[in-house]
């Protein structure tokens, strides 16, 4: 009976596993079929598709371009697209900065540069029902060539640059295909600060922007900044030149710091070491005793400073002029500020449009200036800020909130954002400083200020030998590794003077940006190498 | 502290014989030895009393309004302005300065005892805020400015320095 039993309990197991296999297998074989049921289904679509789709030419994407053909096709720019062009068939090649399909249309919004221009793709004589569900998958910020009739609209199309035409495809070829997911959105990157915080939307913070910097300065401010920064280096150039200034190249790297030791990155060099330039002082300067009388230069500048503020950076551009003199180092400074009062100008004069889609996202009061330049003496600017209560000694260096509060007093008193502060205290100022004939405290040396932070540091230089050894010897610099340097002005030296500025804080003030990072395209800090 | 202060209030009010206080307790609350009857114990009395003794009444309020609003902002000076946690040092300003936006004096249009204690109490804020934070609360750096130069009212505080234009009128920056 057992035995039976324990058989019978066998056999039941056995027809208890065999009933679980076998709902298993019928499980299985129903979703088989269904796979290929659905298979079957997406392959007649597609083939369906195939068929019936009688503008499969006009669409689709292109194989690598390899260069294996010169088509001879004018691509139009997007800015170009005025009503002008009304009714002309032409080709394109932008991004994909948004797409919307509704039904048998598709609206895309597509863009280069800072230039943007709907385009439309609906089902008709150009277009098939799969065209418009292929244009309406293409990922963001693709870049397409499409071939469009231009149309005037009624209304203006206030999301777009181009405001007064669409685009009315009739093909579309993908050229290069984006990435489904980004790190960030376009939108999300130009959004005023707090604005739609009440909607609750995005913004992008400052680390996820440079970490993703290439898809960041595709936003239109980070372009219109950076045309910015081209124009002022083409200003600071043709200003110059204009003036007979020669354009000069100096190496970086170096064997002496320029400015104190305590800041400079020391890198290898062979069996001994060597620096990074702080700036191309020296090397102008000696330009200035080769006779070259008035030089520029515009290249690298590093700083090994640990200091992580919103405007210090390892690694900038430099604007450096050095100049020779007749009897007054303030001829220099006139010159200087005529060079920057030329750059104000131009700027406001060309790049109108880059200003204001800046300001969109960071508004600022525009920037103002006198002509010519204020000029104000340390002193004068030491009794302000004690006048406003701080308090300070006489050779005393200017702390940067003091230095901004000292720029709203001039801004206040004078109007202008742009001032120059004369005769520091020679005690904060490099050995190579001229001091004062009048009072050994101070000396011949200035900064110039924009919006209350400085941009330019600048002085009349030491051109006697002697003088130079002394001041060097009293700021306890190894006289052996400037040897080069002092010894340049043993055969005849003009006096002269000049100043570096930095071209990303010009850009950040003028603009009255917040951050020196937004102006330097790849920005280098004491913690970020990369990209 | 406190004891300073009633110094400099007696010299004010142009007391001539100066009083002899001590303190008590750990927040060492003033205290005043009375000749002709009880010691008085507390900031506010103790001005009160020396208000009655100049014969100057009239800077505890002429009508019973005023009196009940110049009480009003002694006790908020000895409540709030006397012990505050750093957080609220902003709300205090922010109110204050809504407070002030439509009156010369705290009390209205009259100088009051009030103007004087709130004064001496709120003087180590002002001195310490930045030139931006005292454009920020306007009305109360007005206010402060002139009661500090009201005749006979500063005595042992040092005077503190506000422009009279504003310097950041954007209010960026």
């Amino acid at each position: 009976m057992t035995k039976e039993n324990v058989q019978g309990a066998g056999k039941e197991e056995q027809q208890v596993q065999s009933k679980k296999a076998l709902k298993k297998q019928q499980k299985e074989a129903e979703k088989v079929a269904k796979k290929a049921e659905k298979q079957a289904k997406v392959a007649a679509e597609q083939q369906d598709a195939d068929e019936d789709d009688f503008a499969k030419d006009r669409y689709g994407v292109c194989p690598m371009v390899q260069s294996q053909q010169k088509l001879d096709r004018a691509l139009v720019r997007v800015q170009e697209l005025t009503p002008e062009k009304a009714e002309q068939q032409i080709w394109v090649r932008a991004r994909i900065h948004t797409s919307r399909a509704k039904g048998k249309q598709c609206f895309l919004v597509l863009r280069h540069q800072q230039f943007t221009v709907q385009a439309l793709i609906a089902v008709g004589d150009c277009a098939s029902k799969q065209m418009v569900k292929f244009a309406a998958n293409l990922t963001k910020e693709s870049i397409i060539d499409v071939e469009a009739v231009v149309k005037k609209v009624d209304q203006k199309i206030e999301s777009c640059s181009q405001q007064d035409v669409e685009l009315h495809v009739e093909r579309i070829f993908v050229i290069s295909q984006s990435e489904a997911r980004l790190p960030l959105q376009l939108e999300d990157a130009v959004r005023p600060e707090g604005e739609g915080d009440e909607e609750g939307r995005a913004t992008v913070n400052q680390d996820t922007r440079l970490d993703n910097r290439v898809i960041d300065l595709r936003t239109t401010t980070s372009q219109a900044i950076f045309r910015l920064q081209s124009g002022i280096c083409q200003l600071f150039r043709d200003t110059l030149i204009n003036k007979g200034f020669v354009e000069i190249q100096t190496p970086k790297i170096i064997s002496a710091a320029s400015e104190g030791g305590a800041n400079v990155f020391t890198v290898s060099y062979f069996k001994t070491s060597a620096y990074l330039a702080q700036s191309p002082q020296l090397y102008k300067q000696m330009c200035i005793c080769a006779d070259f009388d008035k030089v520029f230069c515009v290249g690298p500048v590093f700083r090994a400073e640990d200091s992580n503020t919103h405007r210090h950076l390892t690694e900038f551009v430099g604007l450096d002029i050095e100049m020779a003199f007749n009897y007054h180092y303030h001829e220099v400074i006139d010159s200087i500020t005529d060079t920057m009062v030329q750059i104000f100008k131009g700027l406001r004069h060309r790049f109108q449009t880059e200003i204001q889609t800046v300001n969109k996202q960071y508004p600022s009061e525009p920037f103002k200036f006198l002509e010519p330049t204020l000029r104000l003496e340390y002193r004068e600017g030491v009794a302000m800020l004690r006048a406003a209560g701080v308090e300070m000694g006489d050779e005393d260096d200017l702390s940067t909130p003091n230095e901004k509060l000292l720029g709203r007093l001039v801004k206040e008193k004078y109007d202008t954002d742009f001032y120059v502060l004369d005769k520091y205290p020679l005690a904060v100022r490099p050995f190579y400083t001229m001091p004062d004939p009048n009072n050994p405290k101070y000396s011949n040396s200035y900064d110039m200020f924009m919006r209350g932070e400085e941009i330019l540091s600048g002085a009349q230089r030491i051109h006697d030998a002697q003088l130079l050894t002394e001041r060097a010897q009293h700021h306890a610099i190894d006289l052996e590794k400037i040897k080069a340097y002092i010894d340049s002005f043993r055969y005849g030296a003009p006096p002269h003077a000049g100043g570096g500025i930095g071209l990303e804080r010009v850009n950040m003030l003028y603009l009255g940006l917040h951050n020196i990072r937004q102006t330097s395209m790849f920005p280098r800090d004491p913690k970020r190498l990369t990209p | 502290m406190a004891l300073r202060e009633l110094s400099s209030l007696e010299k004010c009010l142009g007391l001539k014989k100066p009083n002899k206080y001590s303190t008590q307790g750990d927040k060492k609350v003033p205290v005043l030895q009375n000749i002709n009857g009880p010691s008085l114990v507390g900031l506010v009395t103790i001005a009160t009393h020396l208000v009655h003794e100049a014969k100057r009444a009239e800077l505890l309020g002429a009508s019973a309004e005023q009196r009940a609003v110049v009480q009003q902002w002694l006790e908020y000076r000895i409540t709030r302005l006397d012990s505050y946690s750093k957080d609220e040092l902003k709300l205090i300003l922010k109110e204050l300065n809504q407070y002030l936006e439509d009156k010369v004096y705290v009390a209205g249009n009259v100088f009051t005892l009030a103007d004087i204690l709130l004064y001496y109490g709120i003087h180590h804020i002002i001195v310490d805020l930045a030139i931006q934070e005292k454009e920020h609360y306007l009305n109360v750096t007005r206010w402060f400015d002139h009661i500090q130069h009201y005749p006979g009212v500063r005595h042992h505080l040092p005077p503190v320095v506000v422009l009279r234009n504003r310097v950041y009128p954007s209010g960026h920056y």
